[in-house]
C-alpha cells in the first residue's frame, strides 16, 4: 500500500503537504514504467529553476529512462521553492526511497489543498484498472 | 477486431516538417498515426537531452535538428523512418516502456528477416557496433535493440506527454560515414530501398501488431501547425539548448 499521508495525480506524480508548502515527486509505478525495475535505465531528470512559476496540469521537468523521455506534470499551481539537489546525479534515488529522499520539488501554492488528487487507495485502483 | 490508424506517408520531405508534423501529432493528434518517412535534405538529429558536445559529428550533416524523443544522435540518410502516435493508453504502449518496444520491434524484426536479414533483439551482451564516445544512437546498443550480424540495425526512441506517446524509429538501408560500423541492407538477399521496404513493414505492423492502416494525409489544421512547430528545429537557439 502506498502512503496515505499524501495525494495522487493520474500522471503519477504524488504532492504531500509539508508546513506552509508542497513537496512533490513520481510514484513507484511512474519508476517502473520507465524503467522496468531497473533504476539504472534512468539516465536525466531535468527539474525547473528555484523561483519559477507553474500552473497545475504544467510541465515543471522531465526525466529520461533509456528508452523514453517522460514529462513530469505540476499537481498544483504555484512557485518552485526548492529543488532536490540529489536527484540530478543520484536518479537511483527514485527508486530506492520514492516517497522520501526521491522528492523532486517543493511548491510553495497558490492555493495549498490537494483534496482534487486521488488518495492511496482510489490511486491503487486507477493503476490496477484497465485503461 | 482490428485497430484503425491513420497512415502518412512522406518522401523527401524536410527535417523541419517532418519533426514540426511529429511534434503537431504527439500534441494535438485525434487518431492513432502512423508515420513511413524519409528525409531531404539529410540532417543529424540530437537526443532530447544531449549536449552538442556529446556528439562528436555535430555539424558534419546537411542540416541539424534536435528531437522530442530521447537516445543518441542518428544520421538521417539512407534510413527509412517511422513513427508512431497515439494515446498513452493504447494497447501497444500501455505499461512499461520496455514491452512497447518488445511490441513494436517484433514487426520491424519479421519485416526484416523476409529480406534475409538475421534480425533480432540484441538481449545481454554486447555489439561489434558499440562506441558511445561517438554519442550516436546505432553505436550505443540495450537488450531491446535489433540487431543482425552483430551490428544495431534500427534506431528507436519515444518521448511521453501529456498522456500521449511519440514513438521514432529509424530503419538503416546504408550506412553513412558518421555511422559506420553498423548494420545495413547491405547485407540482405533481397536489394532494397526505403521506399520499396515500406510495404514489407507496414504488412508486419498490420499482421503482427493488428494494426487497420488507413492511408491518409495531415489535416490543414495539422499541417499549418507543423510549420509553426516546425521552424524552430533547426534554429540554433532549438539545437545548442543543451
Amino acid at each position: 500500500m502506498r502512503p496515505d499521508d499524501r495525494r495522487y495525480a493520474t500522471s503519477h506524480e504524488w504532492a504531500k503537504i509539508d508546513g506552509d508548502s508542497v513537496i512533490v515527486g513520481i510514484t513507484d509505478f511512474a519508476v517502473d514504467e520507465l524503467c522496468n525495475g531497473n533504476e539504472g535505465d534512468l539516465v536525466y531528470c531535468d527539474l525547473p529553476e528555484v523561483g519559477r512559476l507553474v500552473e497545475a496540469g504544467e510541465t515543471f521537468g522531465e526525466i529520461e529512462s533509456v528508452k523514453a523521455v517522460s514529462d513530469l506534470q505540476a499537481p498544483i499551481s504555484g512557485e518552485i521553492i526548492e529543488i532536490n539537489p540529489v536527484i540530478e546525479d543520484h536518479l537511483q534515488v527514485l527508486a530506492e526511497d520514492t516517497w522520501g529522499k526521491g522528492w523532486m520539488v517543493r511548491i510553495k501554492a497558490t492555493a495549498p489543498n490537494i483534496d482534487h488528487m486521488m488518495d492511496a487507495a482510489t490511486y491503487e485502483g486507477h493503476i490496477s484498472a484497465p485503461h | 477486431m482490428q485497430d484503425s490508424w491513420r497512415l502518412i506517408t512522406t518522401w523527401g520531405t524536410t527535417p523541419e516538417f517532418n519533426m514540426g508534423l511529429d511534434e503537431a501529432l504527439l500534441l494535438e493528434g485525434d487518431q492513432p498515426t502512423l508515420r513511413l518517412y524519409t528525409w531531404s535534405p539529410d540532417a543529424l538529429s540530437l537526443g532530447w537531452f544531449q549536449k552538442t558536445s556529446e556528439v562528436s559529428g555535430i555539424g558534419s550533416a546537411s542540416s541539424t535538428v534536435r528531437r522530442l524523443t530521447g537516445g543518441g544522435a542518428i544520421h538521417h540518410e539512407g534510413e527509412l523512418t517511422f513513427s508512431l502516435c497515439c494515446p498513452q493508453t493504447h494497447p501497444l504502449y500501455r505499461g512499461p516502456v520496455g514491452p512497447s518496444y518488445a511490441r513494436i520491434h517484433g514487426a520491424v524484426i519479421l519485416a526484416l528477416r523476409q529480406i534475409g536479414l538475421p534480425a533480432r533483439l540484441r538481449g545481454e551482451g554486447s555489439l561489434t557496433s558499440d562506441d558511445p564516445a561517438s554519442g550516436m544512437c546505432f553505436h550505443h546498443s540495450t537488450p531491446l535493440d535489433v540487431e543482425w550480424n552483430g551490428r544495431k540495425g534500427v534506431g528507436s526512441a519515444q518521448r511521453r506527454k501529456g498522456g500521449r506517446v511519440l514513438h521514432h524509429g529509424s530503419i538503416k538501408v546504408t550506412s553513412t560515414p558518421l555511422e559506420g560500423n553498423i548494420a545495413t541492407f547491405e547485407q540482405a538477399t533481397e536489394s532494397h530501398t526505403a521506399q520499396s521496404f515500406a510495404p514489407l513493414l507496414l504488412d508486419h505492423m498490420r499482421q503482427h501488431l493488428g494494426l487497420r492502416l488507413v492511408p491518409g494525409v495531415p489535416s490543414p489544421e495539422e499541417r499549418e501547425r507543423a510549420a509553426e512547430l516546425g521552424a524552430r528545429y533547426t534554429t540554433d537557439e532549438w539545437v545548442h539548448q543543451r
